[in-house]
């Protein structure tokens, strides 16, 4: 099968820095893929490049075999491409429920009632009213997290999802992850916390100053010697 | 609450349309000036309340509504349809300058902005041969104070239902989103040049119109005293004042500013600079959300009020 996502010899410098360097990956549809490596290793800015707050000086990026790599953040969104963010960015003085509304262009009796059924989702219909700003930490990755389900993207891309997160949230969390993969959705995310990556991710990509170090099973990647070097150094 | 406010507001529209038949010639002037003032104040607080774009040069949409409108009547258009198209002048002008200057971000937009009304005053300044240049427009002497004053209400009154009409809508909402953060709504599929851009025309409707309404009243115009940068702070620190981003918050600043300003300046004319000068600084520090804002953020008020 053609893979959903492609990213082919993908290069983007700031000055004098490759932050991504040649970096080539192929994502099938209906997996879960882990993108891992240190600090500063370019899983941010490769996340950037693909959905278009950043673009790639050399190569291509391909959503469903059409170069999308010119294209501005909001064009990538409505063709299917949704993400969260690294540093929590849901919308502070609208509330939970407007968080939702405004994503999608659905007429609002249908944007509303998808807006209701995915607070319900994650236990937070009481709060729809609140702004986003005066919710917790871990409330406002729930509303950042069902914001990019309102128009029910193909590719979910999620920046360190587990991140802040108490252990009950987590598994809520990584169960809804699961439940997208079984409705077909392709998810990438970035993590730090290896438990979770290796218990959710089916394929692991590692980079290491902006170039791919690695790619397979998390198992295989786990004992993979250049890995290791890479994230704990010799 | 719900039926008190509409009730309200209609009790006072029909005082205000009374108003005239017993003002005085300078009562009926304070009128015209306060509703000028609300449809300013109101008109910078949707491309700026709202987004977050601060317009440092909103006044250029004035001027220009009020040089179109102007040049119009001296060709013989009557007067309402001329101030009118001032406003269309406005909205077209907010087309072309905000394609290139609503890419810009932050404070160099507000600078942008503060340079294109400097760019306009000279421009209209040098344009002799059209505009007059330094020595100004005149326009043919006509006794419309009071149709005018009907005007300028018609104008506050329509930016602020449309403001309503925004803020308790999607597009409102997404506008916020811009405010609130930019990089996270384009993200979410939300064009932001393109939201950017409908509210800048849309803000600069009503300075057009006003603009072009005031030089009628006046009869006279020149650079200085339709591109005033005073006028874009005054307007600002309404709506600072009120408070920015809400609906009544614009409002509520012009019409106790604007009423300040009038009792100030009759006994003080040196002073009452300064005394502005003091609100903005105190507003600032004290109050940056305004009084709608806070008592907003106190009691939880919806966004309607």
């Amino acid at each position: 099968m053609a893979p959903i996502l492609e990213v082919r010899s993908a290069v983007k410098r700031f000055g004098g820095v490759a932050a991504v360097n040649r970096v080539s990956l192929a994502l099938e549809k209906g997996r879960i893929y882990g993108l891992i490596g240190p600090n500063g290793s370019g899983k941010t800015t490769l996340f950037n490049c693909i959905t278009g707050v950043d673009h790639v000086d050399e190569g291509l990026i391909l959503l469903n075999g059409l170069r999308v790599d010119r294209l501005k953040p909001h064009q990538i969104f409505h063709l299917g491409v949704g993400r969260t963010f690294q540093v929590i960015r849901v919308f502070p003085e609208l509330t939970a429920l407007e968080n939702l509304l405004v994503v999608t262009t659905a007429g609002y009796a249908e944007a509303r009632g998808r807006a209701e059924e995915l607070l319900v989702r994650v236990k937070l219909e009481r709060l729809a009213g609140e702004f986003a700003g005066n919710l917790s930490y871990g409330q406002q990755k729930l509303v950042e997290f069902i914001r990019v389900l309102m128009t029910d993207p193909e590719l979910i891309l999620l920046d360190e999802p587990a991140a802040g997160v108490n252990r009950t949230l987590l598994n809520d969390l990584l169960d809804a992850v699961r439940a997208l993969r079984d409705q077909g959705k392709t998810v990438l995310l970035v993590e730090h916390d290896m438990k979770v990556v290796m218990g959710l991710c089916e394929t692991v990509f590692v980079l290491d100053h902006g170039e791919k170090l690695a790619e397979g099973a998390p198992g295989v990647i786990q004992a993979d010697e250049r890995v290791i070097e890479a994230y704990f150094g010799r | 609450m719900r039926r008190t406010l509409p009730v309200a507001l209609g009790f006072l529209a029909v005082a205000l349309a009374l108003y005239p038949l017993e003002a005085t010639g300078y009562g009926l002037r304070v009128g015209l000036q306060l509703f000028m003032w609300i449809a300013l104040a109101q008109s910078w607080n949707l491309i700026s309340g709202l987004t977050g774009y601060v317009s440092f040069g909103h006044v250029v949409f004035f001027g220009t509504g009020a040089y179109t409108a102007s040049l119009l009547v001296n060709a013989g258009m009557p007067w309402p349809l001329a101030c009118l198209s001032g406003g269309a002048a406005g909205a077209l002008l907010a087309l072309i300058i905000g394609w290139p200057c609503l890419r810009l971000k932050g404070p160099y937009f507000a600078i942008a902005m503060l340079g294109l009304n400097e760019v306009m005053r000279v421009i209209v300044s040098y344009a002799e041969g059209l505009t007059g240049g330094g020595n100004g427009l005149s326009l043919p002497t006509l006794d419309a104070s009071r149709s005018i004053y009907y005007a300028m209400g018609l104008v506050a009154a329509a930016v602020t239902a449309v403001t309503y009409a925004i803020v308790t809508s999607r597009f409102g909402l997404r506008l916020m989103t811009i405010r609130e953060d930019e990089v996270a709504a384009e993200a979410m599929g939300i064009d932001t040049l393109r939201y950017k851009i409908y509210a800048f025309m849309l803000s600069a409707i009503g300075p057009g119109i006003v603009g072009g309404l005031s030089a009628r009243d006046q009869g006279y115009i020149e650079p200085i005293s339709v591109f005033p940068l005073i006028m874009t702070i005054t307007m600002i620190v309404m709506a600072l004042f009120g408070g920015k981003g809400t609906i009544w918050g614009p409002v509520l600043g012009a019409v106790v500013l604007f009423i300040f300003q009038e009792a100030v300046w009759a006994r003080f004319v040196y002073l009452h600079q300064l005394l502005f000068g003091a609100i903005i600084v105190a507003v600032v520090l004290l109050m940056p959300r305004g009084i709608l804002g806070v008592l907003q953020q106190k009691y939880n008020l919806p966004r309607t009020i």
